[in-house]
């Protein structure tokens, strides 16, 4: 059951590693980084804060980028190489192959995001000579990494069925959505003052929407005045939160994707 | 599951598509298809004709929307005879980046086979030994079909889905891929041919479905299909008008350079004819059977659009989606 799924996700992970779009914009993310220090010595405010700013930032842009531009293609380019058919004619499941699919991209995503935080560790300590803060700075990617997998969830969910154009919109909408504005909808939920109308509305927002806010913990790193409570539960919490997620989205998909004229 | 009576058995398999300018289209139009076990069996029509959407549907990629169809004995969509049988698409494509050898171990392992003696053996099979270490993006268009045919025997199928298997090659690919295509059939496997490359489906095809307009118009053995050809006999020392008083049927007679040429179906009593003309010091110069070709007999079938058309529904729908 699970070597096919195998087999499509290394191939998928072949296939993405090729892709020049894919390899100019990790190339972008990589320079930016690299000049990053540079740029922050620019800054009137503490370099520290505005480096471990930057640099963070760059990656989740960079990967957030790589993510929906990795996913939304994958699907639609299948069926218009025709290589879907040549692989579903084999003893291969619809959900075997999305599944496939996602996985090869999350690996693929997962390589790309490896590349970009060794660049962070290394500039970082070449600029600051601090070994201590290096492992609290990795933090971030690792959430981010959760955070960009489930992004690649909902590009492929979505990528069942609209075209590449109108998904790269809609997943990228949803990402700003879910990034800025699912702490605005936790607010009003749990505001004594919202009317109760307004609450439900809320939390039903906050149920439907994917919290990829749960994985912008760069503030604490940035600013050591600020920590997270219960750091290791908090992200133990939020992994699960993005896992189950995930698993939602997939098999969403496969129900899309089994009905699916292809 | 049915007794395994033959390969391939479509009853009424219909699709249906909606177009927003049409309504809708009944693509593949209450299919009835039968292909017997070990034959080639050629699947032909003009472009649209249904073909693919047909091969698909066997193959569970689309869905019917009417009718009932099975493949080796077990209804479409049964997910067990993807072990059994094997798809080539029309102009295929592969993953540019993988060699050969690579291409193969990949779809092997869709099926868990990890069998390095036998990917060389497929290679070697369809031609490609020396180049299985070259990547698909090297190879010309003849060679990518000949390993997508490499790839198709991984699992040893019983029935092999070839659409358009030479469209597009040249001459001396052809040849090759239609050798591989008969050694198929020795090998004991059904094959299912969609084409529109008749010359190619006539020297291989043990019998054939023309499908126009989504209605199977003709189906059956290719000697059957073709039979009743013409032939053409050259006399000398008879005239034109002693030939026309025979009065035989559905035939034209007419003075030609070095006699009289008789043009006439072989259903007619030729050799009485040929005795008549000896014992009337006639003499005869050449006898040439023109055997009915199948181009002849799918343009006629496919310009013969009427009927096949007043089979076909088209229901159209006042609004429509998508």
């Amino acid at each position: 059951m699970f070597r096919p799924i195998a087999s499509i996700a290394a191939t998928t992970v072949g296939e993405a590693i090729r892709r020049k779009v894919l390899l100019i914009i990790l190339l972008i993310g990589v320079l930016f980084l690299v000049v990053a220090p540079g740029l922050g010595m620019l800054s009137a405010r503490s370099e520290t804060t505005v480096l471990r700013g930057m640099m963070l930032g760059i990656i989740q842009l960079t990967s957030a980028v790589i993510a929906i531009v990795l996913t939304v293609y994958m699907i639609p380019n299948e069926i218009e190489r025709r290589t879907i058919y040549t692989i579903l004619s084999k003893p291969v499941q619809r959900w075997q192959f999305l599944v496939g699919k996602y996985f090869g991209a999350v690996s693929a995503l997962l390589m790309m995001m490896t590349l970009m935080t060794s660049v962070l560790v290394f500039t970082f300590w070449l600029q600051q000579r601090d070994a201590s803060a290096i492992p609290d700075l990795i933090k971030a990617p690792v959430m981010y990494f959760v955070q960009m997998s489930l992004l690649a969830a909902v590009a492929i969910f979505f990528s069942t069925f609209v075209s590449p154009l109108v998904n790269f919109f809609l997943s990228g909408g949803l990402y700003l959505l879910g990034s800025l504005f699912a702490p605005f909808f936790q607010t009003l939920q749990e505001s004594q003052g919202t009317p109760p109308a307004a609450k439900v509305f809320a939390q039903l927002i906050n149920t439907i929407l994917p919290n990829f806010a749960n994985y912008n913990i760069q503030n604490p790193i940035i600013n050591p005045g600020q920590q997270i409570q219960n750091e290791g539960s908090y992200y133990l919490q939020v992994t699960v939160y993005g896992v189950l997620y995930i698993a939602g989205l997939l098999v969403a998909g496969t129900i899309v994707f089994d009905r699916r004229e292809v | 599951m049915r007794p395994l009576a033959a390969a391939i058995e479509t009853k009424q398999l219909t699709k249906t598509y909606k177009s927003r300018i049409h309504g809708k289209i009944n693509v593949v139009d209450s299919l009835d298809l039968h292909v017997e076990e070990g034959e080639i069996f050629g699947f032909l029509g003009p472009n649209g004709a249904g073909k693919t959407t047909t091969i698909k549907m066997l193959l569970s990629i689309i869905y019917p929307d009417a009718g009932e169809g099975y493949v080796l004995g077990k209804e479409i969509g049964d997910m067990s005879v993807h072990r059994l049988i094997s798809y080539v698409p029309e102009r295929p494509y592969y993953y540019e980046h993988m060699t050969g050898l690579e291409l193969l171990k990949f779809y092997a392992s869709l099926f868990g086979i990890n069998d390095q003696a036998l990917f060389v053996r497929l290679l070697e099979k369809v031609n490609l030994h020396r180049d299985m270490s070259k990547t698909i993006s090297q190879y010309s268009k003849g060679m990518q079909q000949r390993v997508g045919l490499a790839q198709a025997l991984l699992n040893d199928p019983k029935l092999m889905f070839l659409d358009e298997p030479t469209g597009g090659l040249d001459p001396i690919a052809h040849r090759e891929i239609r050798d591989l295509i008969l050694s198929f059939r020795e090998e004991g496997r059904t094959v299912f041919i969609s084409s529109h490359e008749l010359s190619e489906v006539e020297l291989i095809c043990d019998r054939v479905a023309i499908i126009n307009k989504g209605v199977i118009a003709r189906q059956g053995k290719l000697t059957d299909l073709l039979r009743g050809g013409r032939v053409e006999v050259t006399f000398e020392g008879v005239t034109e008008q002693w030939l026309k008083d025979k009065g035989m049927r559905d035939s034209h007679v007419r003075t030609i350079a070095g006699g009289v040429l008789l043009d006439t179906t072989e259903e007619e009593d030729i050799n009485a004819l040929i005795d008549a003309a000896r014992s009337n010091s006639g003499r005869i110069v050449s006898i040439v059977p023109r055997r009915k070709r199948l181009e002849d007999l799918f343009i006629q079938t496919v310009t013969d659009a009427p009927a096949a058309a007043a089979k076909k529904t088209i229901t159209v729908e006042e609004s429509t989606s998508v």
